[in-house]
């Protein structure tokens, strides 16, 4: 295994919620409940799970706009869990964002030039000049036309605004990625499209994704890695083609099962769990996936299950008890 | 072959708008069967949801109007119907399921009191048999203890629960005709599972008609008996679900069936793209709509729309140079 760009180890970020008169933090929203994964460098680790589940949380507590409540995030072999904003800006630079909807991550009132050359301002990078000089050449690599510099958001469609995302994310010449449902938004033609330009990219800069998303099918094209989370937790993580073939865990089995194929002949036997997710506030005792699982077991509600690895293949982990 | 229930034949649907007059639903004709389950699949802006709307008669007033055409429900056509006439068919005969349930909702109603209006509106029950209808319906579509949720606001109920009472509402009245605008877009995957599973089952339950709006195109696949595809406000190609699948004769269609990335795949392989973007309604092409973007456009498409024509008794396409492809 090749050195760690990125390594989190059993992270959690619980948020309070405040209730009574005296809105005393009485219960926590458990969103991400020790979850511990690692990135190498020019690897993308897909990251799957459904609404709720944590998976955004998790890529904001990486990037340290969110506080985590315990664990650690090591990123280029420093640890900068407890970084102050100062000490941090430097590590700033190498971990980028790219996020759901370009229209609200992007300042209306901005000029794309401006919106693309903001990180290098911040950063205190090149004098007036070189700053314009790196926004076109970011255009270019984005495929966008150069006058699209004195241009505004509003005039540009869903994937060319993704593209403009894409270029400020890449402006400081990032390390790390974290693209949270980059192509989510868009729709299907335009999707493919961004798709072939963040691998490409990836190829050329050697970046490594932290890639969240809940279409697995997406998120198996661009991954070398996959992690399941449900419920705030890793249920499972392996190499993509593995987690496919061969998923262990039930919940990645219905996840894979209720995917919509393509094909008209293929009428397959669905494997549909009932249930909605539970709250994160109140999770299930034991494995949190029990109320939901087919195959649950009377151990299942009462002992917890931890991330293992039962198969010939050792980088695949399960966390379910069937595994024993 | 089972008889058309709804037929849309030649339907004109145009926006009043600042900067002109859009005409976002262009010449669009197609028929949904008795029993049957049509797919309407496209882009955002290609006219699917206008198209639902115009049906409907729900078009946003005063801006919106079907200019011409005809939408022929059970013989009578519905674009020249009384409002009068027509609010005894929505809800009743004909029945809709929208993507986003919080905004479907009203929020400050009881889920109980939002079912029972559809049932004392159209039916002549009392207070007392709505209540209990709508309990029975509620149970129908999978909903825990219904007696309960009756009394409760939507923002009590996830996601998936909300959408359940949506179609609820739908199918209060047993209409023959659902017409479901991307019902599950907004839900996870396990959820759309369950979702298109119970709106499926309804169906066969219920016999009606399902036209089903969406841009997934594996959703249709699975669902869908017939697919209309539209692009920038036309239908380029429309036939049976194996036909379009096997056989795709448009080249859009085929650019959009290429484009998916699917499990089987080769991982970061390059996937294949549809170049530029939709044209704006208020600039539209002369000729092919799909000229900018199309590998196969040569001159003429540049000049003349095509028309609708024959690759098969089933399967229809609008291109001129389908066959040589």
């Amino acid at each position: 295994m090749s050195e760690s760009l990125l390594k989190v180890r059993d992270l959690k970020m619980h948020f309070p919620v405040k209730e009574g008169i005296f809105l005393r933090a009485s219960k926590f929203n458990k969103a991400v409940d020790g979850v511990s994964l690692d990135i190498a460098p020019g690897e993308t680790l897909g990251l799957v799970g459904e609404s709720g589940c944590g998976k955004s949380t998790l890529g904001r507590c990486i990037t340290r706009l969110y506080q985590p409540t315990a664990g650690s995030i090591e990123f280029c072999d420093q640890d900068i869990t407890h970084l102050g904003s100062h000490a941090l800006k430097p590590q700033r630079q190498h971990i980028q964002m790219i996020f759901q909807d370009p229209m609200e991550s992007l300042n209306s009132r901005h000029t794309v030039g401006d919106i693309i050359q903001e990180p290098l301002i911040v950063q205190n990078i090149g004098d007036r000049a070189s700053r314009a000089k790196r926004v076109l050449e970011l255009l270019n690599i984005v495929g966008l036309p150069a006058r699209s510099v004195t241009r505004y958001p509003f005039e540009f469609s869903g994937g060319q605004r993704q593209r403009i995302g894409i270029a400020r994310a890449l402006a400081l010449n990032p390390k790390l990625v974290i693209c949270d449902e980059p192509v989510s938004a868009l729709d299907v033609s335009i999707q493919s499209q961004i798709l072939n330009l963040l691998i490409e990219l990836q190829q050329e800069f050697n970046l490594s994704y932290l890639f969240i998303a809940h279409d697995l099918a997406v998120v198996k094209h661009i991954s070398d890695r996959i992690a399941i989370m449900y419920l705030g937790k890793i249920v499972e993580s392996g190499r993509s083609e593995e987690i496919y073939r061969n998923a262990q865990h039930p919940y990645t089995q219905s996840l894979i099962s209720a995917i919509p194929v393509p094909d008209p002949h293929r009428k397959v036997q669905r494997q549909i769990i009932s249930g909605d997710v539970p709250s994160p506030i109140a999770p299930p005792s034991g494995c949190t996936f029990h109320p939901r699982c087919p195959s649950a077991m009377s151990r299942c509600s009462q002992d917890i299950p931890h991330l293992d690895s039962p198969m010939a293949d050792k980088s695949h982990l399960v966390s379910c008890h069937l595994m024993d | 072959m089972s008889e058309a229930l709804l037929e849309v034949s030649h339907l004109v649907t145009e926006f009043d708008t600042d900067e002109g007059v859009v005409r976002a639903v262009d010449d669009v004709s197609f028929s949904a069967l008795a029993g049957e389950t049509l797919g309407i699949v496209g882009e955002s802006g290609c006219g699917k949801s206008v198209t639902a709307l115009s049906i409907m008669r729900l078009l946003p007033q005063p801006m919106g109007k079907i200019t011409s055409g005809e939408v022929l429900f059970k013989g009578r056509d519905l674009t020249r119907l009384p409002l009068t006439e027509m609010q005894k068919i929505r809800g009743a005969d004909i029945s809709m399921v929208f993507q986003e349930p919080m905004t479907a909702l009203n929020p400050v109603h009881t889920i109980g009191r939002q079912i029972t209006e559809v049932l004392l509106l159209h039916r002549n029950y009392t207070a007392q048999e709505a209540i209990q209808e709508a309990v029975k319906i509620l149970d129908r579509v999978g909903i825990p203890s219904p007696d309960i949720r009756m009394g409760e606001y939507p923002h009590q109920l996830s996601g998936g629960m909300r959408q359940r009472v949506v179609i609820a509402i739908a199918l209060a009245c047993n209409p023959s005709l659902l017409i479901a605008d991307e019902p599950t877009t907004a839900l996870d995957v396990t959820i759309q599972a369950q979702i298109l599973e119970l709106i499926k089952e309804l169906q066969s339950d219920l016999g009606m008609s399902v036209i089903l709006i969406t841009h997934d195109l594996g959703v249709i696949a699975e669902t869908c008996d017939h697919v209309v595809v539209m692009y920038a406000g036309r239908v380029v190609e429309k036939g049976s679900v194996y036909d379009l699948f096997d056989n795709p004769a448009h080249p859009y269609t085929r650019g959009l069936l290429a484009s998916i990335p699917r499990l089987d795949t080769i991982p970061k392989a390059k996937l294949s793209v549809i170049d530029g973007m939709v044209p704006g309604l208020l600039d539209l092409p002369q000729g092919c709509r799909f000229e900018n973007r199309c590998p196969h456009a040569q001159p003429s498409c540049t000049h003349a729309s095509p028309l609708i024509e024959q690759v098969s008794t089933s399967h229809e396409v609008s291109c001129f140079r389908w066959q040589d492809l």
